[in-house]
């Protein structure tokens, strides 16, 4: 599997430095991008207890790094023969892009490369029953409502590609690292939003963004 | 326009490659879900672990059932508390001569996983015991959680 992960790479980037253009300067157009998640809505469509709603704002400082701004709603439900769980809340995630491909290849249509974001959320969880059983018999709790704020870090891999004027698409992988849930170590969010699964320190997702460019201004790059 | 589905093409196959690595397949649960109060038997004067011979545990208010039934040679017991409760008793038999053990403690809530839900973990803050064959019981660490660790030593 890791020769498949290595090989595709290695292909992308052996693509991008052949397909260079051998122009000496170009006239770069930064943009301003407004993308909005299309893999969450879709994923409720066939998980209705996971609604992630969630878009971003980016501005290119240059032809290579964009300030990006990421925002969003999830609702969660979870429940198994044991307990039931309760989430939902915002977040957004700060950061910023950094594109690997060439100005001279991208020109302003092609990304491929990382972010690199904090993310603060806030939400409020439940867990409206849960049952526990021992030698005793069972025994029935529940955990009342509550607001709490919690803090992560993230990389995001992806690639974008411009469709038609002014109009991309691409994938965006979150790798997300968990600073602090807000809570105590015994009571842990089973549910972040913008986060995911809060009972773990590594949590994974994806996103599929349509995503609307304004060119803003245009920058020569010369080589 | 050829150029650009090649390229997201082939970023496209990357990314299937990357999520590859991370199965979605549900996960079972894991963890240790008896939440139990570890106790050593000590041989008093020696403070050396020491087995009884023979060992009975029941737990007051729950007579369908034995913990230990005259179990030979054991110097390690695991005792379930009751989350309903925040006191509960157990009748300590070794070698034949019984003892009444009441553990007084607070439990509260503890999320084990996703996959395996809540747990009732437990502070115990005092432990009271008869002198037919047990010399003295000390709290050696409080906090009751899934670890399966030594909580209370036992000496007799």
């Amino acid at each position: 599997m890791k020769k498949t992960f290595v090989s595709f790479f290695s292909l992308l980037f052996i693509y991008i430095s052949v397909s260079a253009q051998e122009k000496d300067t170009i006239l770069f157009p930064l943009k301003i991008r407004i993308g909005a998640d299309v893999f969450g809505p879709g994923y409720y469509i066939a998980d209705k207890n996971t609604l992630a709603i969630e878009g971003f704002l980016s501005a290119d400082k240059d032809a290579t790094l964009s300030y990006a701004l990421d925002g969003g709603y999830n609702k969660f439900f979870y429940s198994q023969y044991n307990y039931e769980y309760k989430c939902n809340g915002f977040f957004i995630r700060l950061g910023v892009d950094f594109n690997i491909i060439s100005p001279f290849t991208s020109k302003g249509i092609y990304f491929a490369g990382a972010g690199l974001k904090y993310g603060i959320s806030l939400y409020t969880h439940e867990t409206p029953f849960f049952n526990y059983e021992n030698y005793w018999g069972s025994a029935i709790g529940s955990l009342a409502k509550s607001t709490k704020l919690a803090h992560f870090i993230e990389a995001s891999p992806g690639i974008r590609t411009e469709l038609f004027p002014n109009f991309s698409i691409g994938w965006t992988i979150r790798l997300k690292i968990l600073i602090s849930p807000g809570t105590g170590k015994d009571l842990k969010p089973v549910y972040i939003p913008g986060y995911g699964n809060g009972t773990k320190s590594f949590s994974p997702g994806i996103n599929y963004y349509l995503i609307w460019n304004i060119p803003y201004k245009e920058k020569l790059i010369i080589k | 326009m050829n150029s650009r589905v090649s390229l997201y093409y082939l970023a496209f196959c990357s990314i299937l490659s990357v999520l590859s690595l991370f199965s979605c397949t549900p996960k079972s649960c894991k963890e240790k879900t008896e939440i139990l109060a570890g106790a050593t038997f000590y041989k008093t004067g020696t403070g050396t672990i020491s087995a009884p011979d023979t060992l009975t545990l029941l737990g007051i208010g729950n007579k369908d059932s034995l913990l230990y039934d005259k179990a030979i040679k054991i110097s390690v017991i695991y005792i379930p508390l009751d989350p309903n409760n925040d006191l509960c008793r157990f009748v300590l038999t070794i070698n034949q001569e019984s003892d009444t053990l009441t553990f007084i403690y607070s439990p509260y809530a503890h999320l084990l996983s996703k996959e395996c839900g809540y747990a009732f973990f437990y502070y115990l803050s005092e432990c009271r015991f008869t002198k037919n064959i047990l010399d003295t019981v000390i709290i050696r660490n409080p906090r009751i959680t899934n670890r399966n660790e030594e909580n209370i030593r036992i000496f007799f």
